[in-house]
């Protein structure tokens, strides 16, 4: 069963998920707890902050981020089909690879099709 | 040596010494407290208990086994850097100055921990968690023998390769998050930079795994390395190494891919709001991700464990990934840091490519029945 065969991961990871709350909880009694209000102002190399942070950030990877959104179901999908290779017959083998290839002449293409691909 | 058996064995003894005052309660305090005492000593030593208890102290040993390695993964680090930059390193605390970063944990631990006003605090306090338990968490999946790894009464978890690569890719999330809640210019840029990075490598870092699964055709660390007994798949794999090694050190964020926390030009990246133990266990985590990775290198091209048997197969684990950390050590000191479209254009054109080519070769390989 699923729960069976992956029970000691999950005990680990809640292990591993309690382990830094432990840590900063237990720091609370060995470090200065005395907060003076000019320490909390945001940082910024010393001088006053300007404006806030939470804004509309220009991220210039979007097409990157596109393409990558529907490579990385492909590969999952990959990774499946690697796992069953020796069972599959000649035709899954080669489908998954022309698939690939077509995929790589999609990303070629956007890639190259793109002048400014860095917006 | 066999984690389930001595974790067993140690679990055994642990509990054996609890049910001795439990039962002498029990013998000592008369009527039905002293038959709950009874009940009580019976149920810590039923089987089901007892499982729990044993994994409990395998992770605890694991975890500790670990960490150890990563802290002598910070010595070399910091030794060697100091002699390719010409300086001795540390030397004052310990023997060759081992026990410099337990001081330096102490002194993180003993540092006052400031949350910026304008934080939000949820995501502020929960970002951090993430990515320090997430990191933890990969130590769990790699194997360090063929019996030295998270086991349930001595079968190992299935499928660790795949669990190993999607608990990597949860950090850049947390790093996002973190990047946004500390409320900050320079974190927001490395949180999004994080992004960018992820974007570039994980997919031909997820196709070099790939073609490492078609030879191995199971995704069990253990089955991986066993494969490989007779050679290793660096040699036939060669492009495929290259590119996991270029993969897994933008993975880790190490130079010349740490562009989430770029010191020189982001003060100290999406870290910079972190203050005391925060920021140690960052700093410390980062190693973790490290040993990690060099771990994962070794067991899936290095030939994991498998050696001639002069010492033992943990320590031949331990020693090719400690080569693989001197790799990452040397590329650091010798290359500067890149831009981040450099790293978006060389992901999509230069490693994609290669990675797809390794697939093929490795297709071939196996069709053709060598491996």
């Amino acid at each position: 069963m699923l729960s069976d065969t992956y029970l000691p991961f999950a005990i680990f990871a809640v292990v591993s998920l309690a382990l830094p709350v432990i840590v900063f909880w237990l720091s609370r009694y060995f470090r200065p707890l005395k907060v003076i209000p000019k320490q909390q102002e945001t940082y910024e190399c010393g001088e006053v902050p300007i404006g806030e942070a939470k804004i509309q950030f220009h991220f210039q990877y979007y097409m990157f981020a596109i393409i990558f959104v529907a490579f990385d179901l492909v590969s999952i999908f990959v990774i499946l089909w690697a796992l069953v290779f020796s069972d599959m017959g000649d035709i899954a083998k080669i489908m998954l690879l022309s698939f690939l290839g077509i995929l790589m002449v999609g990303v070629t293409y956007a890639l190259k099709k793109e002048e400014i691909i860095w917006i | 040596m066999d984690l389930w058996s001595v974790s067993y064995d140690l679990t055994n003894l642990l509990v054996d010494i609890v049910n001795f005052f439990i039962y002498g309660l029990g013998w000592l305090i008369p009527g039905s407290i002293g038959e709950a005492f009874d009940s009580l000593g019976d149920w810590l030593a039923s089987p089901g208990v007892m499982r729990i208890f044993t994994i409990l102290m395998e992770i605890i040993l694991l975890i500790v086994v670990a960490l150890l390695n990563v802290v002598t993964l910070i010595w070399i680090e910091r030794k060697l850097l100091a002699r390719f930059w010409d300086f001795r390193g540390p030397f004052y605390v310990g023997p060759l100055g081992y026990f410099q970063n337990f001081a330096d944990g102490l002194k993180f631990f003993l540092k006052q921990i400031i949350t910026p006003i304008k934080a939000d605090k949820f995501s502020y306090f929960i970002a951090p968690v993430i990515f320090i338990g997430s990191s933890i968490l990969i130590l769990g999946t790699i194997p360090i023998g063929p019996e030295f790894g998270i086991t349930d009464e001595g079968t190992p978890v299935p499928g660790s390769v795949i669990l190993a690569f999607a608990i990597f890719a949860v950090a850049p999330f947390s790093i996002l998050v973190a990047g946004w809640a500390e409320n900050n210019k320079f974190t927001l840029i490395g949180g999004m930079r994080s992004a960018a990075q992820m974007m570039s490598y994980e997919i031909p870092l997820l196709l070099s795994v790939a073609s490492v699964i078609v030879l191995a055709g199971s995704f069990s660390f253990v089955d991986v390395v066993e494969a490989q007994a007779d050679m290793w798949y660096a040699v036939p794999l060669f492009i495929g190494f290259l590119v996991f090694l270029v993969c897994i050190v933008a993975e880790v964020e190490r130079i010349p891919f740490d562009l989430p926390e770029a010191e020189a030009e982001l003060v100290e990246g999406w870290t910079t709001e972190y203050s005391g133990m925060r920021f140690g266990f960052f700093m410390m985590t980062e190693y973790v991700r490290g040993y990690a990775g060099c771990a994962i290198a070794a067991a899936l091209f290095l030939g994991g464990w498998n050696g001639p048997a002069i010492i033992p197969d943990e320590f031949w684990f331990l020693i090719k990934a400690y080569m693989v950390f001197v790799i990452f050590v040397w590329i650091r000191a010798s290359l500067p840091r890149i831009r981040t479209d450099q790293i978006l254009d060389l992901g999509w054109k230069r490693l994609l490519p290669l990675a797809m080519l390794n697939l093929v070769i490795a297709v071939v390989l196996k069709t053709l029945g060598v491996f």
